[in-house]
């Protein structure tokens, strides 16, 4: 069982403040943080690891990729002292790689790594809030998706997944390989094992030999690289509206409630 | 000169700060109201191997050195001293006098199980008459065939009511004092003869565990004579000098707390119309707070650096012990202080910080003692003895 | 200048002192450990007239004058400084404001009942956001026909589950205003009691007042006087408090001298080793200041002088010396300086309110700086 997990970072928002009167967005203190939902997906890759080692002798081998451009490997490395047992350091990604870029690029990293049978990675991001990523990369693998994990488990040829929706509980299974994306929070991220922090930090032993590096030139072609978000402008959310307030009869009431909903509605 | 942390030391310094805020601060109050050791806490810590974090590798640590444990010892500081007191103790006198004097053997049976947290380890050496004047021990140890056989009392113990390996200091030769009649023996917590007697009622530090121990003819096999027949206070003072580093590291975590609540409050508490970071007075106190722990730091994790190089650092270590312990108090007395009666109060952590810091300038050699180990080291040099 | 105690004072000196061996010294450890407040020596208390300590004998006072009371403090602070605080709260605070500021008729209701120890005294005046800034009261006192309708909430009281009667501050319609309140008033409830690091036998509670009645007639002195009533008290208080830390502190020395000839290490009692001796000393010489401080203080209370500037000095001082004399004394006593089953940690958390009840240090140093800059004629605004 080979699953590959997929890994970001982000700006730590305890560090930062937002300052609507000035308009500015202020850091106070630049520290970066793993996406709190690929720690989760970490987490379930080895726990799919540790479930693997016990239940029969097969390798089950866990794989961390990047989400996106980095300007340094630390993220993987992280990943190696939790306990993944490759990981591959992508350079060469342009600045601007977007979700639709990355998908590309992790897909033929998928590929060149000889394929996976389970694909994860966080649902969300904290900073932007996107969800394309998982979906995206399952297109571009041509693999079923299942999105907002609760719980995975897999083994053989299957993956079970439980998500949770606005009533209760689901279960979504299907065949492998697949892609499956995993909600923040849903599970607690194991601390990294000591001496193979130590070990990874320093690039000694075997787990420094397990991180690789690999060009994205090589991976893709230049064309697939350009990005199909383009930002104009950043701007605050318009203020939100004081609501109005009604009184009277029930009926006025009513009317009134009804008036306001239609003026806000056509303009 | 290179000042920056190395990579595995800035990352073990992230894991372990989120170890301690998930793990230990929540709860760090409960442990002091019920007096309890935080074994849950021990167990997760061996699991990812902080246990025996500046032990190497091939003995079950972690290889961070000493410059690893002093981070360690930083960061526990910072959100739990009961609990750094737990572990220093384990690591940094307990392991540690079994890393610096212990064969081969002793290392693999004992060291390794305590390196990665199987065992948790205890240094037992006060006695009543013999605090300070630790040759004064009375605790005796009679050869018998290919045994020893020990029989005393020990006081102020810490650890030793649930470790499972200690090491202990007995008279071999009454006659020969600390040079030659001193012997250090590695004993196991159930061998028989082995009692643990009453536990002290302490003003902080409630969440570590503190109590007398018996010895009534126990016998203790030659193999576990650590060292050299003789030697034991040799080794015993070796072991104290770099815990000394180590406990400092635990009181600048202490001191950095107490900062941090200081300005967290001193911004948001107005009295006389503003809040109290305006206020002169605050914002001195605040002032000499930072800079003390800064001079602190540097000398911590330089003394360090000398201890993972193989430099001679004893007489530094007294340093570090006695200044970082008086710079923890002041903090935190100062923080207590900003907080006004919210520092007064159970119900608030700084009441618990100010208890606890109290103890570091009392154990593992008062400061008085550092003072002498520091004055006497400076009149060596210029060749003139003193005496304690 | 005569610094001799008169021969009345040696006598009520010694009277207290066997007081206090007789009825706290035997409990004070145990009552520490459980948190108790000992009824039953207060009301000992009562009867040798200790609760009553100042008042006139026209209300069953004792009549002491205020170097009587500040040995009496002292010598019960040596002992166990709840105890005294206790006592200060009830006397200082509660019974002398009624005295300086009441209406015959209110003075005839009390004070008697003060003195008596069947009521207690306690001293609401501290809120939540009014810690050291008690200009900025919230608690509100509005006039309702004959009556003032009270509602707010009062931080920090001592005496508060165990008192009897209230002295309550609030922002009236011409100003602050001090107000009696008997316990079981509707619209007054004591609440949650403050678990602290030292003074854990004085019992300090939150007051909730939600449209507490309270006729006009409890309204003590004139309308607006309130803030001078509040200020009057707590110089009072701080001249007390100052009593309290010169007997911690001379017991803690006390104690770790005793301690210190004993204790052999290296061969000899510790007491012979120069750093024990400096500690021991530098102690000494800073008791011997407060204790005259605090006569002085006493003695400017008994002319009936102004004791702002004193009570300042006193009560800065006197935190000082009783925190630095606890601190240094814990150090000669090592690891039994730690232990709570010896007298000195009891000491240390005690001598650490002292910085901050009554005021933070920070706070009587603001004063005497006025007092210096306003002979250069400048004012100094907190």
């Amino acid at each position: 069982m080979r699953v590959v997990v997929i890994l970001g970072r982000v700006l730590d928002p305890g560090g930062i403040t937002v300052n609507r009167r000035v308009g500015r967005i202020f850091i106070n203190r630049e520290k970066y943080i793993l996406q709190p939902a690929d720690r989760c997906a970490l987490e379930a890759a080895l726990r799919i690891k540790d479930s693997a080692d016990c239940s029969n002798p097969t390798d089950a081998e866990v794989i961390a990729l990047p989400r996106g451009p980095l300007p340094d490997d630390d993220v993987l490395r992280q990943a190696l002292a939790t306990g993944a047992d490759r990981a591959v350091y992508l350079v060469g990604s342009p600045a601007q790689a977007d979700d639709a870029v990355m998908a590309r690029v992790l897909a033929a990293t998928v590929e060149q790594l000889g394929g996976a049978d389970l694909v994860l990675t966080g649902a969300t991001t904290l900073d932007t809030g996107q969800s394309q990523l998982g979906p995206r990369l399952a297109e571009a693998l041509g693999w079923p998706q299942i999105v907002d994990a609760w719980a995975v488990r897999a083994a053989g040829e299957r993956v079970e997944v439980v998500c949770q929706n606005k009533t209760g509980y689901v279960i979504h299974d299907a065949d492998l390989p697949a892609v499956v994306t995993v909600t923040p929070g849903s599970l607690k991220p194991r601390y990294p094992d000591g001496v193979r922090l130590v070990n990874v930090y320093k690039g000694v032993g075997e787990i420094a030999a397990a991180l690789e590096q690999w060009e994205v030139a090589d991976l893709v072609d230049a064309e697939f690289l350009k990005p199909l978000l383009e930002q104009r402008g950043r701007d605050f959310p318009p203020m939100r509206e004081r609501g109005a307030r009604a009184s009277g009869t029930v009926d006025e009431m009513a009317q009134a409630a009804a008036d306001a909903l239609y003026r806000r509605v056509s303009r | 000169m290179d000042f920056t942390f190395s990579p595995e030391h800035v990352a073990l310094r992230r894991m372990i700060r989120e170890f301690a805020e998930n793990e230990m601060a929540p709860l760090a109050m409960e442990l002091d109201r019920e007096k309890r050791v935080p074994f849950e806490t021990l167990k997760k810590m061996a699991k990812i191997g902080l246990l025996g974090v500046c032990f190497p590798q091939e003995y079950g640590g972690m290889g961070a050195g000493e410059t690893g444990y002093c981070i360690l010892m930083e960061e526990l500081g910072r959100v739990c001293t009961s609990t750094a007191v737990n572990v220093g103790t384990h690591i940094g006198i307990g392991a540690t006098v079994i890393y610096l004097d212990g064969n081969e053997a002793q290392r693999k049976k004992y060291l390794t199980p305590l390196a990665r947290g199987e065992k948790i380890g205890a240094f037992v050496l006060t006695e009543s008459d013999a605090g300070s004047d630790a040759a004064a021990i009375r605790t005796r140890a009679v050869r018998d065939g290919d045994h020893w056989i020990l029989n005393g009392t020990k006081t102020f113990n810490t650890n030793g009511s649930y470790a499972d390996i200690l090491t202990a200091m007995a008279v071999t030769d009454p006659t020969l004092g600390a040079r030659g009649g001193i012997t250090a023996f590695i004993i196991e917590s159930d061998m028989p003869g082995f009692t643990v007697g009453t536990h002290e009622n302490k003003m902080g530090i409630l969440g570590s565990a503190t109590a007398e121990l018996v010895f009534e003819d126990m016998r203790v096999p030659h193999e576990n004579v650590l060292g050299k027949v003789g030697e034991g206070f040799i080794s015993f003072m070796k072991t104290l000098d770099m815990g000394r580093l180590t406990l400092s590291a635990a009181a600048l975590g202490g001191a950095e707390m107490a900062l941090e609540m200081a300005v967290r409050w001193a911004k948001t508490r107005k009295q006389f119309g503003v809040e109290l970071a305006h206020k002169q007075s605050v914002q001195w106190m605040i002032a000499d707070m930072a800079t003390e722990i800064e001079a602190l730091r540097s000398l911590i994790y330089r003394v360090a650096w000398m201890v993972d190089t193989g430099q001679p650092f004893s007489q530094l270590a007294a340093m570090c012990k006695v200044y970082g312990s008086e710079i923890a108090s002041r903090a935190i007395d100062m923080a207590l202080q900003i907080h006004g009666g919210l520092g007064f109060t159970r119900d608030f952590p700084i009441e618990r910080a100010f208890r606890d810091a109290r103890i570091s300038e009392i154990f593992e050699g008062t400061s008085e003692i550092q003072r002498f180990v520091i004055a006497s080291n400076i009149f060596r040099e210029h060749g003139v003895r003193i005496r304690p | 200048m005569d610094f001799t105690l008169s021969e009345e004072q040696k006598m009520f000196h010694s009277m207290f002192q066997d007081f206090a061996a007789k009825e706290i010294a035997p409990i004070a450890e145990e009552i520490d450990k459980e948190e108790r407040l000992p009824l039953d020596v207060l009301r000992k208390a009562a009867q040798q007239g200790f609760l009553g300590a100042t008042l006139p004998e026209d209300y069953f006072g004792a009549e002491l004058d205020f170097v009587s009371y500040a040995l009496l403090i002292e010598t019960l602070a040596r002992d166990c400084v709840s105890v005294a605080v206790t006592l200060a709260t009830h006397v200082s605070l509660a019974a002398m404001a009624i005295l300086e500021h009441g209406s015959d008729a209110q003075k005839e209701e009390w004070l008697p009942l003060l003195a008596s120890g069947e009521a207690i005294g306690a001293f609401a005046l501290t809120e939540p956001d009014a810690g050291s800034d008690t200009e900025m009261l919230q608690t509100r006192a509005r006039l309702d026909g004959s009556a003032y309708v009270l509602d707010g909430v009062k931080t920090w009281v001592a005496n508060g589950e165990i008192a009897g009667l209230f002295l309550v501050f609030a922002q009236g319609p011409e100003g602050v205003d001090g107000f009696l309140i008997p316990k079981d008033t509707p619209g007054l409830t004591v609440g949650y009691r403050e678990p602290t690091l030292g003074l854990r036998s004085l019992v300090v509670n939150t007051l909730y007042l939600e449209g507490c009645r309270v006729p006009a007639a409890n309204r003590l002195g004139e309308t607006g006087e309130g803030g001078e009533i509040a200020r009057r008290a707590q110089q009072r208080m701080s001249v007390a408090l100052g009593a309290v830390g010169l007997g911690v502190a001379a017991d803690a020395l006390d104690v770790a001298a005793q301690f210190a000839a004993e204790r052999i290490q290296f061969d000899v009692p510790i007491a012979e080793k120069q750093a024990i001796q400096n500690f021991v000393a530098d102690s000494f010489i800073q008791i011997e200041a407060l204790r005259y401080l605090v006569y002085h203080g006493a003695w400017q209370a008994d002319r009936g002088s102004d004791l702002g500037l004193d009570a300042a000095v006193v009560k800065a001082f006197g935190a000082q010396v009783a925190r630095s004399v606890t601190n240094h004394m814990l150090q000669v006593m090592g690891g039994y300086g730690y232990m709570e089953d010896y007298p000195m940690a009891r000491k240390y958390r005690d001598a650490r309110a002292l910085g901050i009840i009554g005021g933070p240090t920070e706070l009587h140093r603001v004063r005497v700086a006025q007092r210096v800059f306003a002979e250069q004629d400048l004012k100094i605004v907190p």
